[in-house]
């Protein structure tokens, strides 16, 4: 046999991720935070979060090298004052309208308003953590279109109420798939094939075993939900492919979980920061990614981005993104 | 003068370069050769600059994306101090220098003059706030939770006729008109409202033997409306829960807290200070009236028994109560008084009784 052994066709290789953070130096953040948040009278706000990103994303390891984020205070405080200038509009044209034209138009248009905040959140959000975060000097970025997200976010908002709920894990599957699908590391695309029919089944079986386990099934529940999350998730660069794969299991979600409550218990909440660097360790110790995309050829293409709507948006709801 | 040997990230592929770094003590520039020999030059105010366990992360605001990474103690040891002489650490680096130790005694520190804070500074500011807030504001707050409290309960039309011609015989030194309700309700209790309703409850109706008790209970409620304890206490409650909620940076919850307390206005319990400022400015009223102050002692000792019913034997003695009642008595004795027999009220107050179906 003769292997050829080409640029194109890389060998397949494995990945593995590490999480380098420690509970002291994250503790010892957070209460610089609370400190400086608190003197300012919580104007600190963005900046804190932004230490804490940038933190958590520079001990998180590929292959032994760090992520980063770029993000800042600054840009995270304009996105906050953005949002509240959103909702200032939006008042004021919900009082023109009920004011000059009627009442009912002015319910429809503030009701479509506070729909179209959240898909405006999730994409904004996608676009401003994307643009910040960078590994080996490749920025990450989100192309997705967001015309297109909220207008389907209403028709899907739509389709569960009429559905008493059911569509909400086909709704939740569109939009991870679209905004997966929207993901770029430089030339590598990502994509999530996941769909809600899966993921109405993981979580209908997940619900009923854990109301007759008496609740035990919860994490072996949390386990399918992870495992769907990153199976299911890919990345392609040309022909080259990367597969994911999780391992975490029923039974480590149970002794995260149930020692992370009572480190949080027993240290009255002080321990928070050694109980949020466990997560993030046994998480990203679980992901495992293997494929022929060379780690080392990758070409930066995303844009530089400036908008931060977003990230404040969907803080401002608190809105989930992981 | 430095010289170090890094890696590399240009910005453009993920691949990285092999480069040495050149700078002197001042760290004003850093000049950057490649293998090929050609070198550029970073400035000192483009850098951001992260110091991780094993390296020294460098990135530079002019060229997005590059990223140098330095493994040389020695080397990140100086750039950092020259760029902590250069004031380049922003607050937070700066106080995560002074070292652990530091911080957390500093936390303490910080949580402790909050506590005090919460415990001494919190009540006479909520007070004096109080104070320049005008009446029409407690007088709305009262007629909203009024509104919503009679939807939800049964009047004694006839008793609460009685009860009023019951109250226009006694000079409460009121500031604001004062309405007296009774309400159909097996519980012992009685509220008064900032908006100066008063709302008594036939459970504890029931239980009055005298015509002095009950000029006592109306007396004491009527304090709490004269003295505004509810504006007051809401405003103290809402200052504290404002302190907490920023204590745990979570701004979010304080609507709520308002929502919830103006929702749970009969309930709200007043601090032992505006109890007994009750206590002792209803007893002036009956004292002022010519009744006989005994009814207030009498009255704690209703509470007292009917505590010692309703609550199991190993916490029934009620210190509160005992030791309220204890106070009046005090009062009573060092007090000079005259009491005027008011057959009026005795029969409002016997005709009331008998109302009861």
């Amino acid at each position: 046999m003769e292997t050829t052994n080409t640029p194109n066709t890389t060998q397949v290789q494995n990945h593995h991720f590490q999480f380098l953070g420690k509970g002291s130096e994250y503790f010892a953040i957070l209460i610089v935070n609370w400190l400086l948040t608190l003197v300012t009278l919580g104007f600190y706000h963005p900046w804190a979060r932004a230490k804490q990103l940038r933190y958590t994303f520079g001990h998180t390891a590929l292959n032994s090298e760090r992520f980063s984020f770029s993000g800042t205070g600054k840009e995270m405080f304009r996105g906050f004052i953005k949002v509240i200038l959103f909702y200032i509009i939006v008042f004021v044209i919900f009082y023109l309208l009920w004011i000059k034209v009627n009442i009912f138009i002015g319910i429809l248009f503030f009701y479509l308003a506070l729909l179209s905040i959240v898909p405006l959140a999730i994409h904004g959000s996608f676009r401003y953590r994307m643009s910040r975060t960078s590994y080996r000097g490749i920025r990450f970025g989100y192309r997705g279109d967001k015309k297109w997200l909220i207008k389907n976010y209403i028709k899907w908002t739509l389709l569960t109420i009429i559905t008493l709920g059911i569509y909400g894990s086909w709704m939740n599957m569109n939009i991870r798939r679209y905004t997966h699908k929207n993901v770029r590391y430089g030339d590598v695309e990502f994509n999530n094939d996941c769909h809600g029919s899966d993921w109405f089944l993981i979580n209908f079986l997940g619900l009923l075993l854990t109301l007759l386990t008496l609740g035990i099934y919860s994490f072996w529940w949390e386990k399918n939900r992870f495992d769907y999350y990153i199976d299911r998730m890919s990345m392609q660069k040309g022909e080259q492919k990367i597969w994911c794969k999780s391992t975490v299991t029923g039974l480590g979600f149970l002794k995260l979980r149930v020692v992370n409550f009572f480190i949080i218990v027993f240290t009255l909440g002080f321990g928070t920061a050694w109980a949020a660097m466990r997560s993030e360790r046994y998480i990203w110790s679980n992901i495992k990614m293997a494929g022929n995309i060379n780690l080392d050829e990758i070409h930066q293409t995303e844009e530089e981005y400036t908008n931060t709507f977003g990230d404040g948006a969907a803080e401002f709801f608190d809105i989930d993104l992981t | 003068m430095y010289r170090v040997e890094a890696r590399y990230f240009d910005g453009q592929s993920s691949r990285p370069q092999a480069i040495v770094v050149f700078t002197d003590e001042r760290f004003d520039e850093l000049r950057l050769q490649c293998a090929d020999g050609d070198s550029f030059f970073w400035n000192v105010d483009d850098l951001i600059f992260e110091q991780y366990e094993d390296c020294l992360e460098l990135r530079n605001k002019q060229f997005s994306g590059a990223l140098l990474q330095i493994k040389d103690e020695h080397f990140s040891k100086s750039f950092l101090e020259a760029m902590k002489f250069k004031n380049k650490f922003d607050v937070h680096r700066r106080i995560l220098n002074i070292g652990f130790p530091k911080i957390v005694g500093l936390a303490v520190g910080m949580l402790a003059l909050i506590v005090a804070a919460y415990f001494w500074l919190l009540p006479p500011i909520a007070e004096r706030f109080v104070a320049v807030v005008p009446q029409s504001a407690d007088i709305a707050l009262g007629n909203m939770f009024m509104n919503t409290f009679l939807n939800e309960n049964r009047i004694d039309s006839t008793r609460t006729a009685y009860l009023e011609q019951f109250a226009a015989q006694i000079d409460f030194k009121n500031t604001i008109p004062l309405h007296f309700t009774v309400v159909e309700s097996g519980q012992i209790n009685a509220f008064a409202l900032p908006n100066g309703q008063i709302v008594v409850y036939t459970g504890l109706l029931d239980r009055l033997q005298h015509s002095s008790e009950l000029a006592a209970l109306l007396a004491h409620e009527a304090a709490h409306v004269n003295y505004r304890h509810s504006m007051k206490m809401l405003f103290r409650n809402l200052a504290g829960y404002l302190l907490i909620s920023l204590l745990l940076t979570d701004v979010s919850g304080i609507m709520a807290v308002l929502a919830d307390n103006a929702h749970r206005l009969h309930n709200l319990s007043y601090s032992r200070k505006f109890e007994r400022e009750a206590d002792e400015q209803g007893l002036k009223i009956l004292m002022n009236n010519h009744i006989d102050p005994n009814g207030m002692v009498q009255l704690f000792v209703l509470l007292e028994n009917i505590s010692r019913v309703t609550i199991p034997q190993i916490i029934s003695t009620h210190p509160l109560t005992a030791e309220r009642k204890e106070n009046m008595q005090k009062i009573i004795k060092k007090s000079e008084y005259s009491l005027f027999q008011n057959d009026y009220l005795d029969s409002l107050f016997v005709r009331m009784q008998q109302a009861a179906n």
